[in-house]
């Protein structure tokens, strides 16, 4: 019994450090995202940086929207690509083999006929049967093909793809029209040595959203996606941004990120094995660079901004989780032979290890954490007030990192103008530790079953239609 | 068994932290406050000085007179209303708003900051000289071109862009070799846009620099500003025994099309690099001679789908010719060739704008 009570000390020990350690990693991320947020603002906001327009190093740039049933927003929202602010670009819509009428839709909406359009087969794809072209929108391609998932519908893009540079989002997001703009930068500065630059992510739902537009940013009304803006902010736009200043992101989020296209092609494309295929193909383009010492910048820009459905009902979200940790799994295990390896720079040595010990096993600790509390107490190591108090300082820790999320958003971008939405916030950053925390930490540990199942499934995302026509 | 964790340092940690989100949530509002505040101001007073400025501008000559005496933070925000206007207006109320800033002391104000501590202040001021045009500014723009941050670097090179002379520019175009690439391609930029006055400078560069980076940045530049003069170096370096340096040469002899270049783009058209077999091909797209079409038919077969590309694109522009030519490629035994050949036929010239 007494060695018992010696590994369950040692192990609620190491539950105590590893607590403490997350949310101080959470916390320096968030500041280091924060210094870099604001000095490329500053840069930003410098007259000699709005040239872009103008400049003739300003690369083409393919946009690779996949599309799987989307009949009910496609048409606006393809308009709404069309629209971008940018000197010379293509939309390239695939139709992951759609069982709805997103194609047809499409063809009425554009006016498309069907092409000959020759193109490079670089990348394995499942067969395309039939590409479509407008004569009044020239920019615009649709291909539809054989389903074969997101990834391979990618691939099938870049094959089709004309230019230098290409832009993978989601068919059901929505770019601000300069957003494309913005992200570029860091190839006009860097041609050949950027290979890939991530936007942000913002959560949609709440927003005023008309002609494939946000035209005011309000908060949801519920609280699951309310909880969500919170995550997002902290782990998508400041977590990412600090990540980037040592070269060392490596998630660059599947629904709105700029690649160049030789630098994918040559790391192999999206992998079609993979449920997490936008950080696998991040990763992979790291150890292609790294492994041949060839320099190069992965970058976060903290301006461009996409705007996204978040789920709204506990099934999605779930599935949602789930797919986002295996995802988190798979390339981890793929290239676990990067990780602790100095020969992979700040990658080998500081991302991929944080990543493992911090994102990929923090829900199993987690997990055992809480079963724990129980048996502590019953064993008469941990009081209830010790248990107690204990659970307060975690809800605290969480909580100021994530109002400290808030605050550097309302500091840098103010997207959420009234104080009534800051209050909410808070609200929010509050909330989630009671029953979002738990439940998502939940689906992560069911994702590890998933995983080795070999489960590859993405689940549907249900719309609720956020991207309305005007 | 003692227990794992002690209360008292738990407390502490527990009152600690929640001061820390208190103060954080107190931070939040009385920023909050202080931007409504001053939101609340620029609101009420940039109207009013708006007009004021605009009035200040029409007067003939320009006075500063009537905003002499503001306080600190109108003068802030007349500053600010000036970099704004200056953004979108050019000529002669271009250089009224020039003659504003440097009566109310604000160009001076740059200038010093350009001596600043803080490399940030020392780039924005120089792009804040850039964009009011103030030409005593340069003398120290140009010593701004060796400061040690890159961010000055750049944003003196883009000021010098846009109020340098042709000397000052020429000071710019041995920028294209910098050891940042930044500030190398900015440089290029600028000389994209106001090059032509310094053609000589840049083509001079481009034979005579031992920077490999510099001499691919000027031979683009060659061709984007379409120097004619430049056409016999062009020549020269499409057989130059760097890949790079012969897919620069060969787009930018592309871009300026002089017909001295058909038989270079002929030879080409066989070039081991299949980039520079797609700049060859997409040069004799613009010249429409019927000389070319068996070579682009041959190029029609080439290994590498972008010449293939570019070929077929050629032959469509060549004229009747090309188009047979393009018809036969239709029977070909190839199917990569034939699909090329339809594509283009049935397309004609809706061929998306190429890279």
């Amino acid at each position: 019994v007494s060695a018992l009570q010696a590994v369950l000390a040692w192990y609620s020990g190491f539950v105590l450090i590893f607590f403490f350690a997350i949310n101080s990693y959470y916390l320096v991320l968030t500041v280091a995202g924060f210094c870099r947020t604001l000095r490329v603002f500053n840069e930003v906001r410098r007259p000699d940086q709005r040239r872009l327009l103008r400049s003739p190093l300003t690369p083409p740039v393919s946009v690779l929207a996949p599309a799987f049933n989307e009949e009910a927003n496609v048409v606006e929202n393809v308009r709404s690509l069309l629209m971008l602010d940018y000197p010379l670009f293509e939309v390239i819509l695939v139709n992951d083999g759609s069982t709805d009428c997103t194609l047809g839709r499409l063809v009425d909406a554009f006016d498309l006929r069907r092409s000959a359009r020759s193109f490079e087969h670089s990348l394995r794809c499942k067969p395309i049967r039939g590409i479509y072209e407008s004569p009044s929108y020239p920019n615009l391609v649709v291909v539809d093909k054989a389903n074969g998932g997101k990834a391979d519908a990618l691939n099938a893009g870049l094959n089709l793809s004309l230019y230098p540079i290409f832009c993978a989002i989601d068919a059901d997001s929505i770019l601000e029209p300069d957003a494309l703009l913005r992200l570029v930068r860091p190839f006009v500065d860097a041609p050949g040595v950027t290979i890939a630059a991530g936007g942000v992510v913002r959560v949609a739902n709440g927003c005023d959203i008309h002609g494939g537009r946000v035209h005011a940013v309000r908060l949801p009304r519920r609280a699951l996606p309310l909880i969500q803006i919170v995550e997002y902010l902290r782990a998508f736009l400041f977590g990412r941004m600090g990540w980037s200043t040592g070269n060392s992101l490596l998630v660059i989020s599947g629904a709105f990120g700029l690649f160049e296209k030789k630098a994918a092609v040559l790391a192999g494309g999206y992998a079609t094995d993979s449920v997490g295929e936008d950080m696998e193909l991040v990763v992979r383009m790291h150890r292609y660079r790294r492994e041949r010492r060839q320099p190069y910048r992965i970058g976060f820009v903290p301006d461009p901004i996409c705007w996204t459905e978040a789920p709204e009902s506990f099934r999605v979200l779930r599935r949602q989780r789930t797919r986002w940790q295996r995802g988190l799994i798979d390339t981890l295990l793929r290239h676990r032979a990067m990780i602790g390896r100095p020969r992979y720079g700040t990658v080998g040595m500081v991302s991929l290890p944080g990543f493992l010990v911090f994102e990929m096993l923090s829900p199993l600790v987690e997990l055992t954490g809480y079963l724990l509390l129980p048996v502590l107490w019953a064993s008469g190591l941990l009081s209830p007030s010790l248990a107690g108090t204990f659970f307060v300082l975690a809800i605290l820790y969480m909580v100021l990192v994530s109002a400290l999320a808030i605050l550097l958003e309302d500091v840098a971008f103010r997207r959420y103008p009234s104080v009534k939405d800051l209050g909410r916030l808070l609200v929010a950053a509050l909330l989630e530790n009671f029953g979002f925390r738990q439940l998502t930490v939940w689906w992560r540990v069911r994702a590890f079953a998933e995983y080795l199942r070999g489960d590859l499934s993405w689940g549907a995302m249900e719309h609720r239609g956020i991207v309305r026509a005007a | 068994m003692a227990p794992v964790l002690a209360l008292e340092p738990l407390t502490n940690a527990v009152l600690g932290l929640a001061g820390a989100v208190v103060l954080l949530a107190g931070i939040l509002l009385i920023q909050r406050t202080f931007a409504f505040f001053g939101n609340s101001r620029v609101a009420r007073r940039e109207p009013i000085l708006t007009r004021v400025v605009y009035d200040a501008l029409q007067s003939s000559p320009v006075s500063a007179e009537p905003l002499a005496r503001l306080n600190r933070s109108d003068r802030k925000l007349i500053r600010s209303i000036l970099l704004e206007l200056a953004l979108d207006l050019r000529g002669d109320t271009g250089e009224a708003i020039s003659q504003l800033y440097v009566q109310l002391g604000f160009a001076q104000k740059d200038i010093a900051r350009l001596k600043s501590r803080w490399a940030t202040t020392r780039a924005n001021a120089a792009a804040d000289l850039g964009l009011i045009h103030i030409p005593d500014a340069t003398p120290m723009l140009l010593s701004a071109l060796d400061d040690s941050d890159v961010r000055v670097r750049q944003a003196a090179v883009w000021a010098i862009g846009q109020i340098g002379t042709q000397e000052t520019l020429r000071g710019v175009v041995r920028l294209l070799g910098d050891r940042n690439l930044v500030v190398a391609h900015r440089a290029q930029e600028v000389l994209a846009e106001r090059g032509r006055e310094v053609a000589q400078a840049i083509v001079a560069y481009a034979e005579t620099t031992a920077s490999r980076a510099g001499r691919l940045a000027a031979i683009q530049l060659i061709g984007w500003l379409r120097l004619t003069t430049a056409a016999d170096l062009l020549l020269g370096y499409t057989s130059d025994l760097d890949p790079e340096i012969r897919i620069k040469s060969v787009k930018a002899a592309a871009a300026i099309g002089d017909p001295n270049f058909l038989d270079a783009f002929h030879l080409r058209l066989e070039d081991p690099a299949w980039q520079v077999r797609c700049q060859a091909a997409k040069g004799l797209s613009l010249f429409g001679s019927s000389d070319s079409v068996p070579r682009l038919r041959k190029a029609l077969r080439d290994r590498h789908w972008w010449v293939r590309l570019y070929a077929a694109t050629a032959l469509a522009e060549v004229g009747p010719a090309g188009e047979e030519a393009l018809s036969a490629a239709l029977q070909d035994e190839d199917a990569a060739v034939r699909d090329m050949a339809r594509y283009l036929l049935e397309r004609g010239d809706m061929v998306p704008a190429l890279p």
